[in-house]
C-alpha cells in the first residue's frame, strides 16, 4: 500500500462561503457555521449524515473545535483541530483523505471562520520571542528577507514583482466575491509605501472578515451527490522546524521541492499538465517561491518568468484567478482551494478557465516550516 | 535615562547564559558535545542529534548579511522613532543564522553578503542586546555613528 492508492480517491464534494470583507456583526465562529450551512447545501447533505469535524482555529480565540462543534450539534465519529499556520487548511483536507480512504469517517466537514478584520488584527507579533527586541514584527518577515535573497542572488526587481499583485488584482476586478477589484498598474504599485522593504502595500494580503467550509467524503460516495465531485488526485507536504538554520530553507527550496517530489509522482502528472496554480499568498513573493520550488520553472527564473501575461487568465500557467489574497479575500488558503473546486465544476463564468481538468493549490504556514499542496481534478 | 520603550528578551532556563554573555559583551552560542553542532538560538538538546550534553562557547562574533528587510510600518511603539530600520539575517561564521539589526551606517549601505561583526547595545542596566556593525574592505570595524 502506497500513496498512490488515494489517487482518485477521495473528492470534495460541497464547497461553502459567507460574505467576504468586513462583517461587522458575526464571530468568527458565526462565520464559520454559516459557511458550513452552506456547504452542506451545496452537496446535499445534512448535519446529521456528518462523522468527522475538523477545525482551523483563527484570531482572537475563535475556532475552537469544542465550540464549533457545539454550535454545529454535531456528534461525529472522528475530528479535531490542526494548528499548522496557512498550511492548516491543506492539512484538514490530506487527514479528511486519510481518514475517508480508510473508512474511519463517511463525510468530513472542514470549517474556517474569522472576524479578524473588524477585530483589526494588525498581525503585529513578532514570529519567534525572541527576534521582538530587534523590532521583527508580522509574519512579512520571511518573505521579504526571502525576496532580498532572490534579488540579490538572480538579478530580480521590484518592477518583476509588482507582476503578481498587478495581475491578481486585474483577476480580482473579474470575481465579484473579491474585497478588492479596482484594477492597479506599475505606477500605482511602485508609488506604495513600503511595509517591510523590498515589500510594499500591494504585496501583502488584504486582511477581511469571512468563513469557508469543505465536505469531502470518497469517490463511492460522491456519485449521489448534488454536485460534480471534484477529486484529490495528488497531495504534497513537507515540514522544516530547522528552517532557521539552513539559508536555503529560508528560500522554502527544501520543504516545497520535497513536497513536489511526492505530489507529482502520486498525481502521476508534471508540472506543465498543471492549467492553473493556486498559491496561498500571504506576501506576493510566496508566487515566486512556489513557481520555483514547485518546479514550473527553473529556481532563480521567476521574476522573469512570470511576465508577458504568463500567469493571467489566458496565459500559460494562470495564477490565482480568483486574485488571491492580496485580492480576493484573506482565507489562510481556503479561498484558494475553494475557487478551484468552482472552476472545475465549471461555474466561475467570465473567469472561468476552458477546459479545465487539473489544477494545483499550493499553500505555505509560519516562519518557513510548513509547505501543503492539493492536485485536483475534474 | 529615557524609559526603554521597546521589548526586552524574555530569560527563561535555557537562554539565560546567551544573555548573561550579552551583558559581559561576549558573544556565545551552544555546541554539542556529542556531535559537535553549534546552534542557535538555545535550547535543552542539540537540533542536529538530541544530545543533552551542551557546552556554551564564545563565538567569533564575525558573519555575512544572509538577508534583511526594512521597517516603514510601525507595529510597537518602541520603534516609532527608528523608523525606517532594519531587520537582518545573519549568517555567523560558525553557521548558526540569526535575526538582529545592523547599526551604525545607513540602511542603503546594507547588502547581501556583506561582512559583519557583533557590536553590543546595552539597551537597559540588565539587557544587552547582541546586534551587527558592518566590516569595512580590511575587515576592520567601520566608523558608524
Amino acid at each position: 500500500m502506497g500513496l498512490h492508492d488515494l489517487r482518485d480517491q477521495v473528492c470534495i464534494v460541497g464547497v461553502g462561503d459567507t460574505q467576504q470583507g468586513s462583517v461587522p456583526d458575526k464571530t468568527g465562529d458565526e462565520l464559520a457555521i454559516e459557511a458550513a450551512r452552506a456547504a452542506l447545501q451545496d452537496c446535499g447533505l445534512t448535519k446529521d449524515d456528518i462523522d468527522g469535524l475538523f477545525v482551523q482555529p483563527s484570531y482572537g480565540h475563535q475556532g475552537s473545535y469544542l465550540n464549533v462543534g457545539l454550535m454545529l450539534g454535531l456528534n461525529p465519529r472522528v475530528g479535531g483541530a490542526v494548528e499548522a499556520s496557512g498550511a492548516t487548511g491543506c492539512y484538514l483536507i490530506q487527514h479528511a483523505a486519510l481518514l475517508l480512504y480508510a473508512g474511519m469517517a463517511h463525510y468530513v466537514l472542514l470549517v474556517y471562520g474569522t472576524n479578524q478584520k473588524t477585530n483589526r488584527n494588525r498581525f503585529g507579533g513578532a514570529l519567534l520571542e525572541e527576534h521582538a527586541p530587534y523590532g521583527a514584527f508580522n509574519p512579512s518577515l520571511p518573505f521579504a528577507l526571502a525576496f532580498r535573497r532572490h534579488m540579490h542572488l538572480y538579478g530580480t526587481t521590484e518592477e518583476q514583482l509588482a507582476t503578481v499583485a498587478i495581475t491578481q488584482r486585474a483577476h480580482a476586478a473579474m470575481n465579484p466575491k473579491a474585497a478588492l477589484r479596482a484594477p492597479i498598474t506599475l505606477d500605482d504599485y511602485m508609488s506604495a509605501r513600503y511595509i517591510v522593504a523590498p515589500l510594499r502595500l500591494f504585496d501583502y494580503c488584504f486582511i477581511t472578515d469571512g468563513g469557508h467550509a469543505f465536505v469531502l467524503t470518497t469517490a463511492e460516495r460522491a456519485r449521489d451527490l448534488r454536485k460534480p465531485p471534484v477529486y484529490l488526485r495528488g497531495l504534497g507536504r513537507q515540514e522544516a522546524f530547522r528552517a532557521y538554520e539552513t539559508p536555503d530553507l529560508m528560500m522554502q527550496s527544501f520543504q516545497q521541492q520535497r513536497a513536489a517530489s511526492m505530489i507529482f509522482p502520486m498525481a502521476e502528472v508534471r508540472p506543465k499538465d498543471i492549467q492553473a496554480l493556486y498559491v496561498q499568498d500571504a506576501y506576493s513573493p510566496a508566487i515566486i517561491a512556489a513557481l520555483e520550488n514547485y518546479g514550473f520553472c527553473p529556481v532563480g527564473e521567476a521574476g522573469r518568468w512570470i511576465q508577458g501575461g504568463r500567469i493571467a487568465l489566458g496565459g500559460e500557467l494562470p495564477v490565482n484567478v480568483n486574485g488571491g489574497q492580496l485580492s480576493e479575500t484573506y482565507m489562510v488558503g481556503w479561498q484558494n482551494t475553494c475557487d478551484a473546486v468552482r472552476q472545475l465544476r465549471g461555474d466561475c463564468s467570465s473567469r472561468q478557465i476552458p477546459n479545465v481538468e487539473l489544477l494545483m493549490c499550493t499553500y505555505t504556514g509560519g516562519l518557513r516550516e510548513h509547505a501543503g499542496a492539493l492536485i485536483l481534478r475534474r | 535615562m529615557v524609559d526603554y520603550t521597546k521589548p526586552l528578551p524574555v530569560i527563561e532556563k535555557w537562554n539565560a547564559p546567551y544573555w548573561q554573555a550579552a551583558k559581559r559583551h561576549e558573544f556565545v552560542g551552544q555546541r554539542c558535545r556529542t556531535c559537535g553542532y553549534v546552534h542557535l538560538p538555545p535550547g535543552p538538546v542539540c537540533t542536529n542529534c538530541l544530545s543533552d550534553d551542551q557546552e556554551w562557547i564564545q563565538l567569533s562574533g564575525k558573519g555575512t548579511i544572509n538577508s534583511y528587510g526594512v521597517y516603514h510600518q510601525q507595529w510597537h511603539p518602541g520603534f516609532t522613532d527608528d523608523i525606517p530600520y532594519n531587520v537582518a539575517l545573519i549568517e555567523l561564521a560558525e553557521g548558526p543564522l540569526i535575526i538582529s539589526q545592523v547599526i551604525g551606517c545607513e540602511n542603503d549601505a546594507l547588502a547581501c553578503g556583506l561582512a559583519v561583526a557583533v557590536t553590543f547595545d546595552d539597551v537597559t542596566p540588565e539587557i544587552t542586546l547582541p546586534k551587527f556593525r558592518l566590516l569595512g574592505p580590511s575587515g576592520t570595524m567601520s566608523a558608524g555613528r
